[in-house]
């Protein structure tokens, strides 16, 4: 009996011992995926570190995840940085949660923060990108929401009112002059516009958005009317006339808004003498032409 | 950080105006028809004043149009110059004060005189423009015309507000 517990005792010894040296194995492993990280072979620490997170040892330890999270952005920097959905970058967005969800300590959890912004200033730049080079606004948009998300996530405060109009400010003057050099693209007109309308319910006074949207307005007025065949009947005259001075009383609104913020806007005196002459107000035609002259703004 | 450098688009110089004054210039050489002496050589639209649109229009339209089978020409000073024998003559309101004259000047020539002008043709112009609700509008007196010595159509009163 007394040999029996003899070999039993050694037998949880040896077990325990030998799960010990897996832990201490794992951890080893951690040290080499941060060796590896600092050395700039991510690539080389990504399957170690892969193995550290699955380990019962070391799955709940902070570090853990937050060198996994590093370790994956050297990668994501090398090909994803510019791209709007990538499982790298979901990776580190993860392990980053898991991390701050482990109670980091205060240096790790300022590192967490750290990556969380760089990835929200990526999706900042590509919602950029595909804005003004793709002229992709579903796609821009998605990237812009990525990029407040995740740095709600940092700081939850944080205000975005200035950053939201000046994305959708954006957002309409590309838009809107797609649609001044093409009236017939109605789709960017329509993006234009919603684009504009949230920014007006941010700020109603808003002079990009307001002058870009009477330009709108006025250019639209101006093209039915350059469109006009020299052989057109009375009565389609008489249709174009209804239709420019119901673009040009919209353009006037918005203009007149610019206008009384700022009454040196050259833009916006310059349009409304345009707005003017297109509604056959002699008046103040006049009164704008006087002032451009005042503003040396050239017309005609 | 700036998304997109804001450059507006510049608001349309084109003048809109001139150019509807143009195409309603060309729908008036349907309604009317000059005697036989002007069914020959060019159709020629003198303006008289100043409006660069206006004349740069025109030269547009001649490049394009004709009426029947005479291409349009179009002439310009800035005082009525009565050497010039047009069918259309356009005075501009610079030169308002000139109707009666060239209305005058130009009875039984087969001109159809255009003013733009309040009560031109009370001063003897055919056709005079005006603002309606932000619309040009053009007023017309069959009498002037008849004077002027141009068959009228009368299908043209209904697209006018007449006058006599």
């Amino acid at each position: 009996m007394n040999g029996l517990r003899y070999i039993f005792k050694n037998f949880i010894l040896v077990l325990l011992l030998s799960t010990g040296m897996n832990g201490f194995a794992q951890i080893d492993r951690l040290n080499r995926a941060q060796h590896l990280l600092q050395a700039k072979t991510p690539e080389l620490a990504q399957p170690a570190i892969d193995s550290v997170i699955h380990h019962p040892e070391t799955k709940d330890d902070f570090v853990s995840w937050t060198t996994r999270a590093y370790i994956y952005f050297e990668i994501y920097k090398k090909t994803d940085k510019q791209k709007l959905n990538s499982a790298l970058r979901d990776t580190i967005i993860s392990s980053v949660k898991k991390s701050n969800a482990l109670k980091p300590d205060a240096d790790y959890k300022n590192n967490n923060n750290k990556l969380l912004v760089s990835l929200s200033t990526h999706y900042y730049n590509i919602a950029k990108t595909l804005l003004q080079d793709s002229i992709n606004d579903t796609r821009s948009a998605q990237a812009y929401n990525k990029c407040k998300e995740l740095y709600l996530i940092v700081k939850p405060d944080t205000n975005f009112i200035a950053r939201d109009i000046e994305y959708y400010v954006a957002v309409g003057s590309v838009y809107s002059n797609i649609f001044n050099n093409d009236n017939k693209n109605t789709k960017a007109h329509d993006i234009a516009k919603v684009a504009h309308l949230k920014v007006f319910d941010l700020q109603p006074d808003n002079i990009p958005a307001n002058m870009n949207m009477g330009l709108m307005y006025l250019n639209q007025g101006i093209n039915l009317v350059k469109s006009l065949d020299y052989g057109a009947d009375i009565s389609q005259i008489d249709a174009i006339q209804e239709n420019i001075v119901k673009l040009a009383k919209q353009s006037e609104q918005f203009i007149l808004k610019v206008y009384k913020k700022d009454n040196k806007n050259p833009k916006a005196v310059q349009a409304l003498y345009y707005i003017y002459r297109l509604l056959n107000d002699s008046a103040k035609q006049e009164e704008f032409k006087n002032k451009s002259k005042e503003l040396n703004i050239k017309l005609d | 950080m700036c998304l997109v450098s804001l450059r507006f688009q510049q608001p349309s110089n084109f003048d809109a105006n001139a150019k509807i004054k143009a195409v309603f210039l060309y729908n008036f050489t349907r309604y009317f028809e000059w005697p036989d002496k002007k069914k020959n050589g060019n159709f020629i639209v003198y303006i008289v004043g100043k409006n660069d649109n206006l004349i740069t229009e025109l030269k547009n339209l001649a490049s394009k149009k004709k009426v029947g089978v005479q291409d349009i020409e179009v002439k310009s000073t800035l005082t009525f110059d009565p050497s010039v024998n047009p069918q259309i003559i356009y005075l501009l309101p610079d030169v308002s004060s000139a109707v009666k004259d060239v209305a005058s000047k130009n009875k039984s020539k087969g001109t159809l005189v255009v003013a733009e002008n309040n009560g031109a043709c009370k001063s003897g112009s055919s056709i005079n423009f005006l603002v309606i609700e932000n619309k040009l509008k053009f007023e017309y007196s069959k009498n002037n015309a008849v004077k002027a010595g141009l068959k009228t159509n009368d299908d043209f009163k209904a697209l006018a507000i007449n006058v006599d």
